[in-house]
């Protein structure tokens, strides 16, 4: 199982990621770029030889390869195939929420590191949503171990659905992650992953003045934050285990690719200053999910 | 053995007396070193078997009448604040001689600097191991006065000597607050000792309601607890960097200290106590760091910064408030370690990052964010250190912010409350420490980032030589810097160091002694490889990346186009942090004072400024105002005899004093 998880976090990435680039494609009536496409990308650049601005220093070379760490990390505690994370222990869950907190301060360093204004802009937002996001995510985890009794991510993403209470903490939890990780892979409706318009982005344009193996890097680690992200709200879902649950995983993973890259065709993105209420929707659902946790037991009693 | 320890007092009393004395600045310097060194080994040598478990130990000096006695009594929590206080008012001292060497260059005397120094560490010996309150006040009171004097030590600026003042107006508040509740505890037991304080505060009343939040109020002002901050960013910014450091990380610790002392002679606290310490602390954190995104004087963020940390502190203490009382050791233990322990982390990266803004301050002159930009090329070390000391105090791992407030997590998510409503307010206060947290993250970026990264954003700007080889601080300064990095890295990889320190406090705890339970920090050994993994990492990257740091091409930021970008143009201090200010405006209101450009060809030039100022200032002044017009017009209404003044104010006290009376009769 291990092995197998270390597989899919090598392969399932750059697979989800054409798929999703497949799939926007097909909505634009075009072919689309193989599968693989991104693998290939990874190797062109991995060979080329990076230029660094004037005006960045050691900063700006070292939060790439910091934000693929934190990403495989995250990674390492996340069921990718249901059932059993790589490595799993109590309170993993506030370590994952704090590893992406440093991948993410790691990248507004190095936008800043560069003086342009429009990596400026795009260091502010993302630090302006983080702070609406952190809670929510609490609040989901939270809640979850709570219903699970239990302190490890894993066990808390398969909660007992024998209520209704746990039914409305089971969808609530699932509408919050969602938007979650909407915000933290820069998806549509937050944030376009598909133009370099400088003046509306925010995770795009952090990344402007990187390039060769660092852009690599960078393209690899959101890849995964992507997967890692995909993981974590199929697991959630996903309500069987065994081998039918390693398949339904993938494909509950790979359906979200397919639900991404729909939402992404047919849907604008939010104006900027609609973001926040955007995220405030997860926050408020994650509160109902703690308050059900109080009507559950009430229930109970 | 605890003769030993005493024995500093006079060690000190006689370095402080020496440096007023002596006419060289640096003999006063060795003077002051060489005391507090053999202070803090001696104290060292006596809190060593305490912290290791040992009993306490306790000494009474007979004194004439009306003290009689007076008690010192050393145990594992003065052991524990004794272990720290010391030792980093010394590598404080060690730091004010760089820090201090332009303006005593200039003809200053510093030995009386050194000597209030030396004061400090005195203070920290008497209020951490004495049991009779008016000694308790004595130190109290040395701490104020050497920390207000310490302030003022540009006394020459008016703004510096106004930030002095109100500091020392506001801790004297704090001190007849509690003043009133020694007061209080001595007319229900006719004693000044701790002990008797103790065996009355174990009994439920309202007189001891009253005298916990007396002492909350009076802790809590110390400390600089939201609502109770005010002076504290005025004073921060306006002290030198050795100064605010040692304030900041370690002498308004001596509240918190305060706090525990009196939970553990109160014993068995009530749940309502546990309940308003949790909601105080989690305020202080919320509004401490909100305040701190939006500053733009680098060290009144990181004044602010103190309030956020304290209430996260409070929080455990809070949390083990609740534990005790339900009779929960998971909850206790996690509660009252958590707390000890950020108490610990906060004066390791506050320093350093305090330290830091100093050699910044130094280096240019003015810790302004909207100015400054790209000083990681011109001060490495001061960049590197700030950033690590940055990344601790938002909390992120593997440095050692992030074990003590993953402690706390553990025990507000831990779901071990009696009910399940209870549980639920546990999570939202664990939701308010992740937003905590992220903020703090974000504040942190801005000051690195904007202070260190990028270009100059004012061309006036430049990096002053020092005539020591090279813009960066001098080697006191980046020793004392040095040795907080290294206690910030320590306590982040090998936070049984930290833990083991608490341990003994943790046991003085009847229901959580660790030794009972030591299943309940056993869940963490995970985390902390998973950390210590990460520092690998995180060091294997910088190497490689440093050893490379030659093998590229250089080229210009990509401008998008624009091919004549400023430095002024870069993103600022105001307009990294106005988007998060727009969303809680109503915490972080903004003075604007602006003149925007009219017509497509404007003939006016244009300005735009925007400042955040302290929203419970603000408020406290506006209300001062309007009682001081209130009582003028009042005070016309009675007619110019001095009978009816007179009359009026006898009438007045009698009415406050039966309500005092009122209040506190059980």
């Amino acid at each position: 199982m291990m092995i197998a998880s270390l597989v899919a976090l090598l392969v399932m990435p750059i697979v989800l990621t054409g798929v999703i680039n497949r799939v926007k494609a097909l909505w634009s009536g075009r072919k689309g770029p193989p599968i693989l496409q991104l693998a290939y990308d990874l190797l062109r650049l991995v060979r080329k030889t990076p230029v660094y601005s004037t005006t960045t220093g050691p900063v700006f070379r070292i939060a790439p390869y910091v934000m693929l760490a934190t990403s495989i990390g995250s990674a390492m505690i996340v069921p990718l195939l249901g059932g059993r994370p790589i490595v799993s222990f109590p309170f993993d869950f506030v370590w994952f929420a704090y590893i992406w907190a440093l991948g993410r301060v790691a990248s507004m360093l190095a936008a800043l590191d560069t003086g342009s204004s429009f990596e400026g802009m795009g260091a502010a937002r993302e630090a302006t949503f983080s702070t609406l996001l952190e809670p929510a995510l609490f609040l989901v985890t939270g809640t979850l171990c709570l219903v699970s009794s239990t302190h490890v991510l894993y066990e808390a993403l398969n909660p007992a659905l024998t209520t209704g209470a746990s039914f409305v903490i089971w969808v609530s939890a699932i509408v919050a992650l969602v938007i979650v990780i909407q915000v933290e892979t820069a998806r549509m409706p937050v944030d376009d992953p598909t133009t370099h318009l400088e003046l509306t982005m925010v995770h795009e344009v952090m990344i402007l003045d990187h390039s060769g193996p660092e852009l690599a890097a960078l393209q690899l680690s959101g890849a995964i934050k992507l997967f890692v992200g995909a993981s974590l709200i199929a697991a959630l879902v996903n309500p069987f285990s065994g081998s039918i649950g390693v398949i339904v995983q993938i494909a509950l993973a790979l359906g979200l690719g397919v639900a991404i890259a729909t939402i992404e065709s047919l849907m604008a993105r939010l104006r900027l200053r609609t973001v926040p209420h955007y995220i405030v929707i997860a926050l408020a659902a994650g509160t109902i999910a703690l308050l059900a946790t109080a009507w559950r037991s009430g229930g109970a009693a | 053995m605890s003769a030993t320890l005493l024995l500093s007092i006079p060690i000190l009393l006689v370095g402080a007396g020496l440096c007023v004395g002596l006419a060289s600045n640096r003999a006063s310097a060795a003077v002051a070193i060489v005391s507090q060194g053999v202070a803090t080994v001696l104290v060292l040598a006596s809190i060593v078997p305490l912290l290791a478990g040992g009993s306490a130990v306790e000494l009474t000096w007979s004194w004439p009448q009306p003290i009689e006695s007076v008690t010192f009594r050393i145990d594992a929590l003065s052991a524990f604040f004794l272990s720290w206080s010391l030792p980093m008012t010394l590598i404080g001292t060690i730091y004010a001689i760089g820090y201090l060497r332009p303006s005593l260059a200039a003809g200053r005397r510093g030995g009386p600097h050194y000597a209030l120094l030396n004061m400090v560490s005195l203070s920290f010996v008497l209020i951490y191991s004495v049991h009779n309150a008016l000694v308790f006040l004595l130190g109290w009171e040395i701490a104020a006065v050497s920390a207000w004097l310490l302030v003022i030590w540009d006394y020459r600026n008016q703004k510096i000597r106004f930030a002095g003042f109100n500091y020392l107006v506001s801790t004297h508040v704090g001190l007849f607050v509690l003043v009133a509740a020694f007061m209080l505890l001595h007319s229900n037991t006719d004693s000044m000792d701790f002990v008797a304080f103790g065996q009355f505060l174990s009994h439920k009343s309202s007189a001891r309601s009253t005298i916990f939040l007396l002492l909350c109020v009076a802790f809590g002002l110390k400390s600089a607890f939201f609502p109770f901050h005010t002076w504290l960013p005025r004073a921060h910014s306006a002290a030198p960097a050795h100064v605010s450091a040692l304030m900041s990380g370690v002498i308004h610790k001596a509240g918190l200290f305060g706090f525990i002392r009196f939970t553990l002679l109160m014993g068995q606290p009530e749940e309502w106590m546990g309940w308003s310490v949790l909601a105080f602390g989690a305020m202080s954190a919320f509004f401490g760091v909100l305040y701190t995104s939006t500053q733009r004087d680098l060290k009144r963020l990181l004044g602010y910064s103190s309030t956020e940390n304290v209430g996260i502190a409070a929080m455990g203490f809070g949390i083990g408030y609740l534990g005790w009382s339900w009779n929960v050791p998971a909850l206790a233990i996690a509660g009252f370690a958590g707390g000890l322990l950020h108490i610990l982390n906060h004066a390791f990266f506050k320093c350093l990052l305090f330290y830091a803004a100093g050699a910044i301050y130094r280096a240019v002159h003015t810790v302004d964010l909207e100015r400054l930009g790209g000083l990681g090329k011109k001060l490495p070390a001061t960049a590197a250190m700030f950033l690590i000391g940055g990344l601790a105090i938002a909390a992120l791992p593997p440095f050692n912010g992030f074990v003590s407030e993953l402690v706390i997590y553990s025990g507000l998510l831990s779901g071990s409350a009696p009910s399940s409503e209870e549980n639920v307010v546990l999570v939202a206060a664990a939701a308010v420490l992740a937003f905590v947290g992220a903020v703090s993250a974000v504040s942190m970026v801005r000051a690195f980032g904007l202070t260190f990264l990028g270009t100059p954003r004012d061309p006036s700007i430049h990096v002053r030589e020092d005539g020591h080889g090279g813009p960066d601080a001098p080697p006191p300064m980046l020793g004392a810097m040095g040795l907080h990095l290294l206690g910030v890295v320590a306590l982040g990889v090998a936070p049984e160091l930290g833990l083991g320190l608490t341990q003994a406090t943790l046991d003085l705890i009847p229901v959580g002694t660790v030794a009972n339970h030591p299943e309940i920090l056993a869940p963490f050994a995970p985390i902390i490889w998973a950390s210590r993994i990460l520092a690998v990492v995180l060091l294997a990257i910088v190497v490689v990346q440093w050893r490379q740091r030659h093998e590229a091409r250089r080229s210009v930021t990509w401008g998008c186009g624009y091919t004549a970008p400023s430095p002024r143009m870069q993103y600022t201090g105001s307009s990294f942090s106005e988007h998060l200010a727009r969303i809680f405006s109503s915490f972080l209101p903004a003075l604007r004072r602006e003149r925007l450009p009219v017509e497509p060809f404007p003939q006016q030039p244009g300005h735009l400024s925007t400042h955040h100022a302290d929203p419970v200032e603000r408020r406290m002044y506006e209300v001062l105002g309007q009682a001081e017009g209130f009582i003028s017009q009042a005070s016309e209404r009675i007619p110019e005899q001095p009978r009816f003044a007179f009359a009026a104010g006898l009438v007045a006290i009698v009415v406050i004093g039966a309500l005092v009376v009122a209040a506190v009769s059980p």
